[in-house]
């Protein structure tokens, strides 16, 4: 019921929101289609403006992911996944999720594949991955389109809130699905 | 701190693709120069059946795999070279040798011997597997990262202007008013009735309910309004980072991309994700933003005073 009603509500959100914007900018007399063209204009702008911010952090990415370094790490990594128990399948999803939206995607489906959807891990797997953003990217275009640099703490917080999601998703379904 | 992470992901990566490319070609992992055996099949003119026992595979290349018992593939015969399509399915290190061949699914192999159905090939020497891999990632993921930006123009347009429309009719101020008590407190620094507040309350609205398309240049024109007020160009003010700890923690009331693949691979319950995707999010927003509260108090996150610039070239290691 929830779910069907929240389902309903993002189908329609955009074209209300277009509908109550562009008749309340009509009833305050603003100039609709100029205004519009006006702010338009800036899409090209912005998006050729991330475009080298979102090449170095891809191609740093891509590497790293090409290189195998992703299955050593989760090697060294298990000991400690194996203390929190988390099963060691979805290490590599708590690794890959913040640096590629494709590729913890596509990891998702594929441990879902093999142990079933309605597994433990299964459920597991689509939390986490439902638990989280794909941090890098956001960092890259979202300060790339102001020419941001020095990020500051922004990494940090970007992964302890990753590390915490992941780590929720973990707990959550540990009480509720064993 | 992006400075660190980048250098840490190009070396480890190269370090990593070159020590496993030096290990396997000291044990000769892709067993290059020796003779491959296996049954050829003719089903017509130069096109028939190859196939292997598992048994001999992981002699041969010393592993074990998880197989049926026999390993066949279709091939074609072309003079003294036969080519071998493999697939998905096909195991690991074949996977890889048909990868790096030509980067195609197919096996180009000499053929050494052939009498009657028994044949002996020689498979294409594989070397720098991993080198070759990041060469690829590196021209292939450049590409996509112009292929997303460019992909955003429409979308991003289209936002603008409505944002645009909203600012100018004063709608952006309404919605900034509702949310007023939560904001002030999780951003102090952006003057309560300034339209960065709107933009960054459309763009959360817009994570919320799932809208990816919208929420990204939503939350690019709050970044535009909040590098207004930034004094220090080229570095991140305390308000952006907790706007970004916010929006990589991705809470949404509907995680609409795992439900769908949950549904493509036949759970019976796809929508059991809900909530507890709905906490684990919720965790890591409460988490981010007091990540970024608490961290931006820490000395070595202060920002120092440099002068404003924003070319790169400038240095500043943070």
């Amino acid at each position: 019921m929830i779910k069907d009603i929240l389902q309903a509500l993002s189908i329609v959100a955009i074209p209300l929101i277009i509908a109550a914007f562009v008749a309340y900018a009509a009833r305050k007399k603003v100039p609709v289609y100029e205004s519009f063209v006006a702010g338009a204009k800036g899409g090209f702008e912005v998006a050729v403006k991330i475009i080298p911010y979102l090449v170095a952090m891809l191609v740093a990415i891509g590497i790293f992911r090409a290189s195998g370094a992703m299955e050593i790490l989760v090697k060294l990594l298990s000991p400690i996944a194996n203390l929190i128990g988390m099963p060691p399948q979805v290490v590599p999803m708590a690794l890959l999720r913040p640096l590629t939206g494709s590729g913890s995607l596509g990891l998702m489906a594929d441990i879902m594949k093999k142990y079933g959807p309605d597994s433990f891990i299964g459920i597991l797997v689509s939390t986490m991955y439902g638990s989280s953003e794909t941090t890098f990217y956001v960092l890259a275009v979202y300060f790339g389109s102001v020419n941001i640099y020095r990020t500051r703490h922004a990494v940090a917080a970007g992964l302890i809130a990753d590390a915490v999601g992941m780590l929720g998703a973990l707990m959550i379904c540990r009480i509720l699905f064993g | 701190m992006l400075n660190y992470v980048w250098i840490g992901l190009v070396l480890i990566g190269v370090l990593a693709a070159a020590s496993t490319d030096i290990y396997d070609a000291s044990t000769n992992r892709y067993k290059n120069g020796e003779p491959f055996e296996l049954q050829y099949d003719s089903t017509g003119v130069g096109t028939g059946t190859i196939s292997y026992s598992r048994e001999y595979y992981d002699k041969f290349y010393g592993v074990q795999i998880d197989y049926p018992d026999t390993i066949s593939y279709r091939a074609a015969l072309a003079g003294n070279s036969i080519n071998i399509s493999t697939d998905e399915e096909s195991p690991e290190i074949w996977k890889t040798v048909a990868k790096t061949d030509d980067n195609s699914k197919q096996i180009t192999a000499k053929v050494l011997s052939r009498q009657g159905s028994e044949m002996t090939i020689l498979l294409p020497t594989t070397s720098l597997v991993k080198t070759k891999a990041v060469l690829d990632a590196v021209i292939s993921y450049s590409e996509l990262a112009v292929k997303i930006s460019l992909g955003l123009i429409g979308v991003m347009a289209f936002w603008l202007g409505i944002m645009k429309l909203a600012e100018d009719s004063g709608m952006i101020k309404i919605i900034a008013r509702i949310l007023k008590p939560v904001m002030v407190r999780v951003f102090p620094d952006i003057p309560p009735d300034h339209p960065a507040i709107g933009a960054m309350i459309m763009n959360m609205a817009a994570n919320m309910l799932g809208l990816n398309n919208a929420a990204t240049p939503l939350g690019l024109k709050a970044m535009e309004h909040l590098e207004s007020l930034n004094p220090h160009k080229g570095t991140a003010t305390n308000a952006m980072i907790t706007f970004l700890a916010i929006n990589t923690a991705g809470l949404t009331l509907i995680p609409a991309t795992a439900i769908a693949i949950r549904a493509a691979l036949g759970s019976k319950d796809p929508t059991i994700i809900l909530m507890t995707s709905f906490f684990g999010a919720g965790l890591a927003t409460i988490a981010g933003i007091a990540a970024a509260k608490i961290l931006q108090r820490l000395k070595i996150y202060r920002i120092k005073d440099q002068p404003d610039d924003s070319t790169p070239e400038s240095g500043g290691s943070n």
